[in-house]
């Protein structure tokens, strides 16, 4: 059971899912389902330090989207 | 006197026996005396690419079945055809097996990965002579038959398992340990066994280790392989101990919020729930036998890798841009002669089916789920790509959907079942013994009908075509579009 999140940020930028580095913003991340911590690599320029999400019920065409300002 | 003299060489006879006995004691594994260091140890992230600048832009693994030595001979035969196989990649001419990046193994077919782990080239000039046409069997028995091997496998600490190690260590694996697997490079070798506690599959990889607070790199790989192959009732279980965690042991980045009560049907779970039995120290002990009673095709190991391991890793950060499976599965299967009577099977028949029947039902069901989750990324692909493509043409100015790295997959099946299609016999190979003894014949035939069936594959052939037509620079060609690599076109 594949389950999509993307995670919205102006800048290119590595995501990190429980503090490792998966992949890069604004890119769908097929991952599997369940809690995670989000966050991006440095600098710490965005807003919120960190996100906890429950991933799930998502498709390619309609991902969790999380957004760092 | 004499009665005297014999008494004596009866006593010093007995004291020797007991000696022997007492001495006899499974080699265990090492505690990690250091701090825990993630990049420490034999795991993929932390080898050396190998001597064939391999590029992660074609990613090959292989996943060798369990079988004797007819899963052996098999992989062998298909390793031999990738040997011979030119392709051109990055620029540069070199063979596909050049290109493998992982092989993933159980039982019979762990001789063959380990072996080409810890000799490489070598596989291809003395394998044969070493393993495929030796009577392993023969050996092994000769090996329990010597009186002060009797005395030793009378032990409770020293079994039958721990003579097979100690033969395959020094007449096959030359006393390799996994600090030599480690210094080749890739391929990563993933040997599986069974823990028959929690009746899980076993890996030895460190992040195994890492939990059972031990270094893998002094272990030696014949004791992998033994208990990869260790075949129940004829072989008894190899031990591991459970040590405390190293200081400063931090799970897998996928273990943190795995265990949520609302998610105990999910893979992710389960593969936390497995940590778990080596992180609690009650359980003191980790009694392994062959991988084949937990996955006797070796794919497990690489699903969990393409769901949260290093494969995930590498297609995150768009280093992979064709990933490619080839299973070799030397399952066989005996002829239906049961249905065509009218009196039920008698108990023997029942307990052979009973220990084989779920066993290659589970190895299907995991080729068909790889083949599931590859074929279910691609078609997302080309959703996204396709509905982008028509947002562009017709709604320019809207926003496009986000894009995965694109990938692309291929499962390439090695099966007797498909020997009919191209025209031989396969009843002459469903037939073959599960052993660790078969003649020069029956090798010399298994090693050429693994070239013939991978080659016959249609998703191999894609495979090819498609690697030649962008050496060449050439389009994709037209009779492989993506998604052909996995289902065929």
């Amino acid at each position: 059971m594949t389950e999509y999140l993307v995670v919205k940020f102006p800048k290119p930028r590595k995501v990190l899912l429980n503090g490792v580095p998966k992949g890069n913003t604004n890119e769908l991340l097929p991952l599997e389902a369940g809690k995670y911590t989000v966050s991006l690599e440095p600098p710490p320029d965005f807003k919120p330090p960190a996100q906890d999400i429950d991933l799930g019920n998502t498709s390619a065409e309609h991902p969790q989207e999380v957004v760092f300002n | 006197m004499t009665t005297r003299k014999s008494k004596t060489l009866i006593i010093i006879l007995l004291l020797l026996l007991i000696h022997v006995v007492a001495c006899a004691q499974y080699p265990l594994n090492q505690q990690s005396d250091a701090p825990f260091d993630k990049q420490a140890g034999y795991r993929f992230e932390h080898l050396k690419p190998g001597p064939y600048k391999k590029t992660d832009n074609l990613f090959i693994c292989l996943a060798f079945s369990g079988g004797g030595t007819r899963a052996a001979a098999l992989a062998y035969g298909v390793m031999q055809e990738l040997r011979r196989t030119r392709i051109r990649v990055d620029g540069e001419e070199k063979s596909l097996l050049d290109e493998v990046d992982v092989i993933s193994s159980v039982s019979g077919g762990s001789f063959t990965a380990a072996y080409y782990g810890s000799f490489g080239e070598r596989l291809f000039t003395d394998f044969r002579t070493k393993f495929l046409e030796r009577n392993i069997q023969g050996a092994l028995l000769a090996r329990v038959l010597n009186p002060v091997n009797l005395a030793r496998v009378a032990s409770p600490w020293f079994g039958r398992i721990d003579l097979a190690a100690e033969l395959y260590d020094r007449e096959i694996f030359e006393g390799a340990t996994f600090a030599q697997l480690e210094k080749n490079g890739r391929p990563f070798v993933i040997l599986n066994a069974t823990n028959l506690g929690p009746g899980r599959r076993f890996e030895f990889t460190q992040e195994y280790f890492d939990a059972m607070g031990s270094r893998l790199d002094q272990y030696p790989v014949a004791r992998a392989v033994a208990a990869s192959s260790a075949f129940p009732f004829l072989l008894t279980p190899l031990s591991l101990k459970n040590y405390p965690l190293a200081k400063g042991y931090e799970p897998p980045w996928w273990y943190a919020g795995a265990e949520e009560p609302k998610d105990w049907f999910t893979r992710r779970y389960d593969a936390a729930k497995n940590l778990d039995f080596y992180k609690d120290k009650k359980n003191g002990y980790v009694h392994l036998m062959d991988g084949g009673l937990a996955d006797n095709i070796g794919v497990r190991a690489l699903l969990d890798a393409y769901a949260h391991g290093f494969i995930q890793q590498k297609i995150l950060d768009g280093d992979i841009k064709r990933l490619v499976f080839i299973v070799v599965n030397a399952r066989t299967e005996g002829e239906d002669r049961l249905s065509a009577k009218a009196r039920p099977p008698g108990i023997i028949t029942v307990a052979e089916k009973t220990a084989t029947t779920a066993m290659d039902n589970y190895s299907f069901e995991s080729v068909a789920q790889l083949r599931s989750e590859l074929y279910s990324r691609v078609q997302a692909q080309m959703d996204i790509t396709a509905a982008n493509r028509r947002l562009a043409r017709y709604c320019p100015g809207a926003p496009k959907f986000a894009e995965p790295q694109m990938v692309d997959m291929y499962v390439v099946e090695v099966n007797f079942k498909a020997v009919e299609f191209i025209g031989e016999d396969p009843r002459y190979y469903l037939d073959l013994p599960t052993t660790f003894c078969l003649s020069k014949e029956q090798i010399e035939k298994l090693v050429t009908i693994g070239p013939k069936l991978l080659n016959a594959s249609p998703q191999y052939r894609c495979l090819l075509k498609v690697l030649q037509a962008e050496a060449e620079g050439w389009p994709r060609p037209k009779d492989c579009p993506a998604g052909a690599g996995i289902m065929g076109n």
